[in-house]
């Protein structure tokens, strides 16, 4: 490749301001010889101040009030998810606590044997296995009628 | 979902202050910085996706985004670049599946040496006839930016109307410096051939 052909090269670039220091040491050094390149050179500084000129966009009515109406509202159903989970949490938790003090009593007040479709149900693993379904099954419950009223809740403002 | 009665983005006049009202949470914080960037920002997205209603779409999304990720910005890290990142990614993952689009090389025009012979631009005085020449000729140049391939017309948009330096401009893009210089020689390229395509013979 000729050193004009390089040069070439770097010319859309020198537009661009795009240019290293040696390069552009080079192109100018180039250009003070050439009468060609010096002419693309001009051409290119056209586009270079055409393309910081170009048309502007308008901005489309109340862009930023709507996107602050959505960053609030998506703010409030982050927090509703989380305050949705805390509770889910302390629920299951309170259901399990329940759960362990019922078992507890049920063993006194049946001597340890309440034998029923021949599972013993106060036995500690039967007793679990039961109330985690149970509480599971509640908490999907709740979460499902929650969601749903948020979602009405939202729908109504 | 009640408003804030009251709103004072104004008491956010620095950068600095409205990021860490952001990190609060403080929806006057975000309002100052949407005010700050959204000519900007809407014109980005806008040159990228070329249809407003998709613009739009983006804008919104690229602050949720923001909001979301703002307990995870590096304060030493430059916001605009920032968050022109995120909404170049959001553009990124809006396109994928999407056939046409692309900001992958692989969407990119071929390396070709630019045709026919270029049309003199003129930048001129501020004369009447000046300001429609000049006028006219940023109309085309727009309307001929539009038929280029979205890594071209990010790459102009960034360094032209966002004057953004190259090293921030392979930052946000997560490119290297290299692969910006090329992008933009070509873009260039394409873009001339484009004028040349809609005013041909010599000036």
């Amino acid at each position: 490749m000729s050193e004009h052909e390089s040069m070439r090269e770097l010319l859309a670039l020198a537009a661009a301001g795009a240019l290293d220091v040696e390069e552009q040491r080079r192109l100018e050094a180039h250009a003070r010889e050439c009468p060609a390149c010096r002419r693309e050179l001009e051409i290119w500084g056209g586009y270079s101040q055409g393309l910081r000129q170009l048309p502007q966009p308008s901005i489309p009515a109340q862009l930023m009030e709507r996107t602050r109406t959505r960053l609030v509202q998506e703010r409030a159903a982050a927090a509703d998810r989380r305050w949705d989970e805390l509770m889910l949490g302390a629920l299951a938790l309170f259901a399990w606590t329940v759960g362990l003090t019922f078992w507890f009593v049920a063993r006194i007040v049946t001597g340890g044997e309440l034998v029923i479709m021949g599972a013993n149900l106060v036995r500690f693993g039967t007793w679990s296995a039961g109330s985690t379904v149970l509480v599971w099954l509640t908490a999907a419950v709740a979460a499902i009628a929650l969601g749903r009223r948020r979602r009405e809740l939202r729908r109504a403002l | 979902m009640i408003l804030a009665a009251t709103m004072n983005p104004e008491a956010f006049s620095g950068a600095p202050d409205a990021i860490a009202g952001m990190r609060r949470g403080d929806p006057d914080a975000f309002t100052a910085m949407i005010s700050r960037y959204q000519h900007r920002l809407y014109r980005y997205l806008l040159r990228l996706v070329r249809e407003p209603a998709a613009a739009d779409d983006l804008f919104q999304q690229t602050w949720l985004r923001v909001m979301e990720k703002i307990g995870r910005y590096d304060a030493g890290r430059n916001f605009e670049s920032w968050l022109f990142s995120v909404a170049h990614n959001l553009a990124v993952d809006s396109w994928r599946g999407q056939r046409g689009e692309s900001l992958d090389d692989a969407g990119d025009a071929d390396e070709s040496p630019r045709g026919g012979v270029g049309g003199g631009l003129r930048s001129g005085d501020p004369d009447a006839l000046e300001r429609l020449l000049d006028f006219e000729r940023g109309a085309m140049l727009a309307a001929c930016m539009h038929e280029l391939p979205a890594i071209h017309r990010e790459v102009l948009t960034l360094r032209f109307e966002e004057d953004m330096k190259l090293e921030e401009i392979a930052e946000m893009a997560g490119i290297t410096l290299s692969t910006v210089k090329s992008r933009l020689r070509r873009a260039l390229e394409g873009l001339r051939e484009a004028m040349d395509a809609r005013i041909p013979g010599g000036g």
